[in-house]
């Protein structure tokens, strides 16, 4: 008969939150929904529930019953991290890993595993230390079904092999049914009726419980009663495509370098083509003897799998930031998106306005000057003038919207990246007030003050702004920064 | 150098709801301190503010321009600052108002151009402003015309400059078309707080009112602090350039004229009877009234001369409309059998009790009248009108149907920032995470400031920076009005269309209209305000009275209660008051076994002594050893005898401390009502010291020591505010002692009557079941099949349902059968329901209910639950099951019998029966909580509440029980109150402040509370004082109901 075995790592929503508040453990904590009073709980520390608190609450009301809970979201994006660094743990473990609806919930096949790690009790105990060593408190539980394994996991504090299906049924059937994650109504109307253990719910007729409670609580009938038939479903895993290149001899040229990648590249591609799949990144690992070792990242500007576009980044990126020595060993490793085909065939068609050369030019300005050079302002509501605006990643480019011509020419102001400092304005100017240099004159004409005040909250900022035009012509943007007691240069006009 | 004067012509305050950062009040005590003497106040959409400004700019000397800053059109919508030149002008500007607000959502106006223009009169308009068609970018051209043809001289082009850049291109419009239009222009810089200081509230107010973090506010917030109240020489210095445009401030100020003491109220008229003024009207229903109180004939001259007395008077100030009114509005009740009785000072007059308004006879109480009306105070009477609550509402449709929506509003009702509200709203504005505030706002009192410990308490850090901010702007925020509301009850008739008085706006309610000014500005103004509250008692002495008529053939009303009945006297007396009228706070049951009230009138002192105003005076123990004969009774001066003999010498009542001042210091009936004013004043302003002075040399004059004098003053001073007249407290003691008389000789109607007057009273639905099945009443639970909607009475099997029960202790006739009211998850449509399908046959089956009900899931899943079905189906998981599966039969033409196997479901122990009582309504008629875990609670050593009644002074003992009741008085010093239940009675323990520090969240929160303490016994009032509190390891599933909160 097939093994498997469950591993179960309760409230894993609240063990991610915990790690972020360590300062919470031991007080009654819970996950909720979203950031609000009235938001719904989804997992709560034993502390909690102690106080009678429970999931499906609204967070006021655990508040009511508990004024010392502590709550806070844990967003999917944690959570799918968390989950995917469990499933490659438990992949060393197991080449077949399902990973549940339920977070923290995992089936491993078992079967033919123990001549591996001598014994499953040896096998669940190592998965077991492994998952403390990540910092993740749960059971493991190998057994014969699916559903069962995972009610006693449930139930279970550590580690539990079990020796035969009868066992297994009895465990079963005296687990607690708040153990297992029903539907808060089912769950309280089972209470209600004293149904309290999975015995007690297998002693309901079937068609009574599927006529009063529906087919969701039929199906956990099924499953319970071990009529329904629930094969493992591993989760799909992809190696990523890559290859381990040792050199012959220590190279340290661009030319040669970047031919031994195209040569290895080449099968790399196709590995990638042959899943239906583009390059989406390529991964260079240079060992440098006791220099050590680099990573460079490749990133073209869409996935794609053209050979030479790649290869011209790599040669870039080598030529922007030169190896320090000579190479020992290169590991390449290329990350794959899907693509359409006819997506990738439109990569080769050009127009009159080529937005992909377009895009392939800003690839190249990234590899070369790094991810933050390609950039583009984003206008804000804010009232200094560095707050009117924001520098963002432009990840691509998109077709120009010409503005209707305007009927007359506005001036440009100019905003320096950071205001310049004037200094103290001195208290005699025989010349008049020269603002920057000599050759703009003095100052004929004011305008302001206009005052920007605020910022009281973090950082209070208090600036009288003045537009200051000089004899030569030259419109300056000013202003006297009250706290710093100091003038500043904004900008120009021009 | 001196500024040149100018007049703030736009000036927003805090009733500009979230917009504006300081108070009328605050505005134009800046404006004073910076030597301006006049000041507009142009509100939002509204004169929310008028009425505070106008007092505030009265006692100031500034001349107060009336106006507000007026919403036009839509998406944007465009703004007009209108300030009133004349009451012509105040009347269109109130109407306009109303239009735009009528028509809109709640909290928002906007009315038309054409609209604007048609009520121009006695308006002048100024235009301007970011929104303001002035200053748009597109052309204005048709509509500049039309208002210069409206407004002629009276329109001006507002200039107004808070040093934003972009000012320049739009003033640079303004003058434009100011130029081109022949507009005059005249500065005016929109004022949103009193002192820069403000800034950072009104920055906090903008993002509340847009939903915004001050992270995410953007350009929605101001970008700087100068829209303060600013001195003449900064604001020539803003508008150097502009020296006209200052100089036409005073010009405009010059040119309104109108103040709001202008406001010439008349109240409505009633329809007379041929050949009657008003005034000879209220005569002869007066004298008809003394006649059916008094007698044909034999009205007291007594009586007569007060009646002459202050039939005069109030012919005089012209005030026998608002009585008729009154007496229009008690006789609708009467008709309607609608119970109702006058409140307050109205008391105090002969002519209310004449009317039927009041019940108690103020000659034969010796009341005051001046206290109710007097001519030096020249303001009209108040006249509060209890009304039985569940049928207010008819009484107030009736006015409006009476006097038209356009002659009558009701008086608004600020909701205002108090602690909670303002730590969620600033705190979610500063970015602090909602659950982190919840539990914040939960630790917080209901008023008073926040304070640093609150937040370490939540685990917060109060040092951080933000944290203070939080404090800082939290406590800046309360008391700041946050939106319109509507009073309980009070209402404003006009003669004229209200709408010309005060702008009208809708409420949230359905069918109700509301003013924009609240009572206390209904009062400083000196209109008219009609008062109809809502009052339980009534409701629930209506209920009792319809009870005995409908069980007992037995017609009592509460003129016609036996009155000064010893056996009810004996019951107060001990303290068994739950459920009585003004009697049943703990204080007050710790109160009478000391007082034992033995009399009527020592109800209404027994009800007026447990008043903030005597404890903080220091009357009650003198009062208290005075009655028991452990001092002599003794008086200040042998003047004073009169005034002070019925209450042993101890100022009790807010009218002996007028007559102390009229008989002692030689007040005026005028100036001791000023005094009562300065009393309830004192706190705030410290008005009562003008008296001092007064008040002593004139006692001393009379021969008065000075010791004596002194004391005198010291009572009044402690008296403050807190204290009830006597007219008032004797109007609530004859409610007292009919519902105590009610309790006392008919239990179980009493009881089946306060469960369906419910919500009202001090104790939850529990405590009175529990409290009535200790005298023997028995409470019957809900059934689908004898339960109606409200409780119901049903006879006991083994008693004749004839005659009252004389003795205490005799079998009451009756049972108390619970109504469906009271099961959580059933509402009244359901009940409706299951009353028609009932109606047509009686249920069969557990199936046959479900199918004829057709209640939805929830409603009949409640009722098993709550063991509402036990007649159909035995056992409450059966019953669940059975509704399950009946509500998901199929359903067809013909009927299915489907086999199904009956599961077997362990019956409830009489514990879980306890706990899903209390889990589904409240309450348990089977037992108390406690009384099944007593064996346990034995066990641990704990006593109960009679036991420890029993015990004597100074024994120590270890109590644990239901906390039904928190107490924290303000006048008490920090001690709090609780007053724990068991099945056998209550504990009331006293907790020190020091022991409330350390466990302030159990004495807040725990529902089950042990006690550690001393017992402190004083006659029949035991208190236990807590040495230490604790958590009983006992576990009661939640097997209790609410408890009464200190707020």
């Amino acid at each position: 008969m097939d093994r498997l075995a469950c591993v179960d790592l309760p409230e894993l929503p609240l063990q991610i939150l915990l790690d972020r508040h360590p300062e919470w453990k031991g007080l009654p904590s819970a996950v909720v929904a979203q950031d609000r009073p009235q938001a719904k709980i989804l997992w709560v520390s034993p502390e909690a529930r102690s106080a009678g608190i429970s999931v499906g609450m609204r967070y006021a009301q655990g508040l009511s019953l508990e004024p010392k809970l502590q709550a806070a979201q844990v967003t999917p994006r944690e959570l799918k991290q968390e989950l995917n660094r469990l499933t490659e743990l438990l992949r060393s473990f197991s080449p077949e890993v399902e990973v549940a609806k339920e977070p923290g919930v995992f089936w491993l096949g078992a079967s033919g595993l123990g001549s591996l790690f001598l014994s499953a009790s040896a096998w669940a105990r190592q998965i077991h230390g492994a998952l403390g060593a990540m910092g993740r408190r749960g059971s493991v539980v190998v057994g014969f079904s699916r559903f069962r394994t995972y009610g006693i996991a449930r139930h279970t504090n550590g580690i539990r092999v079990l020796r035969t299906p009868q066992e297994e049924d009895v465990l079963f059937k005296a687990v607690p049914l708040e153990k297992l994650s029903l539907e808060p109504e089912l769950r309280d109307t089972l209470e209600r009726l004293g149904i309290l253990t999975v015995g007690d719910f297998l002693k309901l007729p079937a068609h009574g419980v599927r006529r009063r409670f529906g087919q969701e609580a039929a199906d956990l009938y099924e499953s319970a009663s071990g009529t329904r038939h629930e094969p493992l479903v591993p989760s799909p895993h992809e190696e990523p495509v890559g290859c381990v290149v040792f050199l012959e001899e220590p190279l340290s040229d661009t030319v040669p370098l970047l031919f031994l990648v195209r040569r290895h590249l080449h099968p790399l591609l196709r590995g990638l083509a042959s899943r239906g799949e583009a390059l989406r990144e390529l991964e260079i690992r240079w060992f440098m003897g006791r220099d050590g070792e680099r990573t460079d990242l490749i990133r073209p500007a869409r996935p794609n799998l053209q050979e030479s576009l790649i290869l011209d980044l790599v040669r870039i990126k080598l030529e922007a930031f030169p190896l320090p020595s000579s190479v020992e060993e290169m590991h390449l490793r290329v990350h794959g998106s899907s693509v359409d085909p006819e997506q990738l065939r439109l990569f080769w068609e050009t127009s009159g306005r080529d937005l992909s050369a377009g895009e392939r030019a800003l690839a190249r300005l990234r590899t070369e000057l790094g991810e933050e050079s390609v950039v583009r302002p984003r206008l804000m509501e804010g009232h200094l003038p560095e707050a009117c605006f924001a520098w963002e990643p432009l990840e691509h480019l998109r077709p120009p919207k010409p503005r209707p011509k305007a009927g007359h020419w506005n001036m440009i102001r100019r905003v320096y990246s950071r205001p310049l400092c004037l200094g103290m304005r001195p208290r005699h100017e025989p010349d008049g007030w020269l603002v920057k240099d000599l050759r703009s004159g003095p100052v004929t004409r004011i305008c302001g003050p206009y005052v920007i005040s605020g910022g009281w909250w973090r950082k209070e900022v208090h600036r009288s702004y003045y537009f200051l035009e000089t004899l030569r012509g030259d419109i300056f943007w000013v202003y006297y920064d009250a706290s710093r007691k100091r003038w500043f240069l904004q900008g120009r006009v021009e | 150098m001196e500024g040149v004067e100018y007049v703030p012509l736009w000036v927003k305050s805090h009733y500009s709801f979230l917009e504006g950062a300081s108070s009328p009040g605050e505005l134009v005590e800046e404006a004073r301190r910076l030597g301006l003497t006049s000041m507009a106040l142009t509100d939002r959409d509204g004169v929310y503010g008028v009425v505070r400004a106008h007092v505030a700019a009265r006692e100031a000397g500034i001349h107060l321009l009336v106006g507000a800053q007026v919403s036009v059109g839509e998406a944007p919508p465009s703004q007009i600052v209108l300030l009133a030149m004349n009451r012509e002008g105040y009347g269109n500007l109130c109407g306009l108002l109303t239009l735009g607000r009528l028509r809109s959502p709640k909290g928002r106006s906007s009315v038309s151009w054409e609209e604007v223009c048609s009520h121009s009169q006695g308006l002048i308009a100024l235009l301007g402003g970011d929104e303001g068609p002035l200053a748009s970018k597109a052309e204005p051209a048709p509509l500049l015309n039309t208002l210069k043809d409206v407004f002629g001289d009276r329109l001006y082009a507002l200039v107004a400059r808070h040093r934003r850049a972009e000012e320049r291109e739009q003033e640079r419009r303004v003058l434009d078309r100011a130029g081109r239009y022949g507009i005059p222009l005249v500065a005016a810089s929109e004022v949103l707080y009193h002192t820069p200081s403000r800034r950072p509230l009104q920055d906090v107010l903008t993002c509340i009112r847009n939903g915004v973090s001050l992270a995410e506010a953007g350009r929605l917030t101001r970008p700087n602090s100068e829209y303060a109240l600013v001195s003449p020489f900064s604001f020539q210095t803003l508008y150097q350039d502009l020296p006209g445009a200052v100089e036409r401030t005073l010009e405009v100020a010059e040119r309104c004229k109108f103040s709001l003491a202008e406001l010439r109220y008349r109240y409505p008229s009633e329809r007379l009877p041929q050949g009657f003024s008003s005034h000879q009207w209220l005569r002869e229903l007066t004298f008809r009234g003394a006649m059916e109180r008094y007698g044909r004939g034999s009205i007291p001259p007594e009586v007569k001369a007060q009646l002459e007395r202050e039939l005069a008077l109030i012919e005089e100030l012209d005030y026998s409309g608002y009585f008729l009114t009154m007496w229009e509005i008690v006789k609708f009740c009467r008709e309607h059998s609608i119970l109702c009785q006058g409140r307050g000072s109205a008391a105090n007059s002969s002519v209310c009790y004449c009317l039927g308004i009041t019940a108690i006879d103020p000659v034969r109480m010796g009341l005051l009248f001046e206290r109710f009306i007097s001519r030096e105070r020249a303001e009209p009477p108040d006249i509060d009108l209890d009304i039985m609550h569940q049928r207010r509402e008819e009484v107030i449709q009736h006015v409006y149907e009476r006097y038209g929506r356009s002659h009558a509003a009701m008086v608004a009702n600020f909701i205002r920032y108090r602690p909670r509200m303002a730590v969620r709203d600033v705190g979610k504005v500063l970015g602090f995470t909602r659950t982190s505030l919840d539990r914040l706002a939960k630790l917080l009192p209901h008023h008073g400031e926040i304070a640093p410990e609150h937040l370490r308490m939540a685990g917060m850090d109060p040092d951080m920076p933000i944290s203070q901010h939080l404090i800082r702007l939290s406590c800046e925020l309360l008391d700041v009005p946050r939106h319109l509301s509507i009073h309980p009850g009070g209402f404003l008739l006009g003669h004229e269309p209200v709408h010309t008085l005060v702008p009208i706006e809708r409420g949230s309610m359905e069918g109700r209209t509301v003013i924009q000014w609240d009572k206390e500005d209904i009062e400083d103004l000196g209109l008219f305000k009609v008062d109809l509250l809502g009052l339980g008692a009534l409701s629930h002495l209506d209920i009792c009275l319809r009870l005995l008529e409908k069980h007992h053939g037995l017609r009592l009303s509460m003129a016609t209660i036996p009155a000064e009945d010893p056996a009810t006297y004996e019951m107060i007396s001990r303290g068994d008051t739950v459920g009585v009228f003004q009697l049943e706070s703990r204080a007050q049951m710790s109160m009478l076994p000391r007082l034992r009230p033995r009399c009527f009138y020592d109800l209404v002192i027994e009800i007026s002594i447990i008043r903030p105003g005597p404890i903080t005076g220091g009357m009650v123990h003198p009062y208290l050893r005075r009655r028991n004969g452990q001092e002599p009774v003794e008086y200040p001066h042998e003047s004073l005898r009169p005034v002070l003999e019925k209450t042993l010498g101890v100022p009790i009542f807010q009218e002996q401390v007028m007559r102390l001042a009229m008989v002692a210091a030689d007040y005026s009936p005028g100036e001791a009502d000023q005094l009562r004013r300065d009393m309830a004043a004192w706190r705030r302003g410290g008005r009562i010291g003008r008296h001092r002075e007064r008040l002593i040399s004139r006692m001393l004059a009379k021969g008065i020591a000075r010791e004596f004098a002194e004391r005198v003053f010291q009572q009044i001073q402690g008296f403050g505010e807190y204290g009830f007249p006597e007219s008032h407290a004797a109007s609530f003691a004859l409610i007292s002692y009919a519902s105590a008389w009610l309790k006392r000789h008919w239990p179980a109607e009493f009881t089946c009557a306060l469960l369906n007057a419910q919500p009202m009273g001090f104790y939850s639905p529990a405590t009175i079941i529990e409290d009535a099945k200790r005298h023997n009443i028995e409470i019957r639970p809900v059934s689908v099949t004898q339960s109606f909607w409200d409780c119901t009475l049903e006879p006991l099997d083994e008693v004749e349902c004839s005659g009252e029960q004389e003795s205490e202790g005799a079998k009451p006739l009756f049972a108390v059968r619970m109504g469906l009211r009271f099961v959580k998850g059933l509402g009244r449509g359901h009940w409706e329901r299951i009353l028609e399908a009932r109606s047509k046959a009686p249920f069969s089956s557990l199936e046959d209910f479900v199918q004829r009900c057709g209640l939805d899931r929830e409603a009949p899943s409640s009722l098993a639950q709550a063991g509402a079905l036990g007649a159909l189906r035995q056992g409450r998981r059966d019953a669940i099951w059975g509704v399950l599966g009946a509500l998901r039969k199929p359903k067809g033409p013909l009927p299915t019998r489907e086999r199904e196997t009956q599961p077997s479901f362990v019956p409830l122990t009489a514990w879980e029966t306890v706990i899903w009582d209390y889990r589904t309504q409240e309450h348990s008629p089977l037992a108390h909580p406690l009384a099944m875990v007593r064996e346990g609670l034995r066990k641990m050593g704990f006593p109960t509440a009679r036991e420890i009644s029993g015990m004597g002074q100074g024994s120590k003992v270890r109590y644990a029980g239901l906390v039904i009741c928190r107490q924290r008085p303000a006048t008490a010093r920090g001690v709090t109150f609780l007053t724990l239940e068991d099945e056998t009675g209550f504990v009331n323990v006293v907790v020190w402040p020091s022991l409330y520090v350390k466990h302030m969240p159990l004495v807040k929160t725990a529902p089950f509370l042990g006690v550690s303490g001393t017992l402190q016994v004083q006659g029949e009032v035991v208190n236990l004082v807590a040495r230490s509190l604790w958590t009983p390891n006992v576990c009661l599933q939640k097997a209790h109901a609410p408890s009464r909160d200190f707020q």
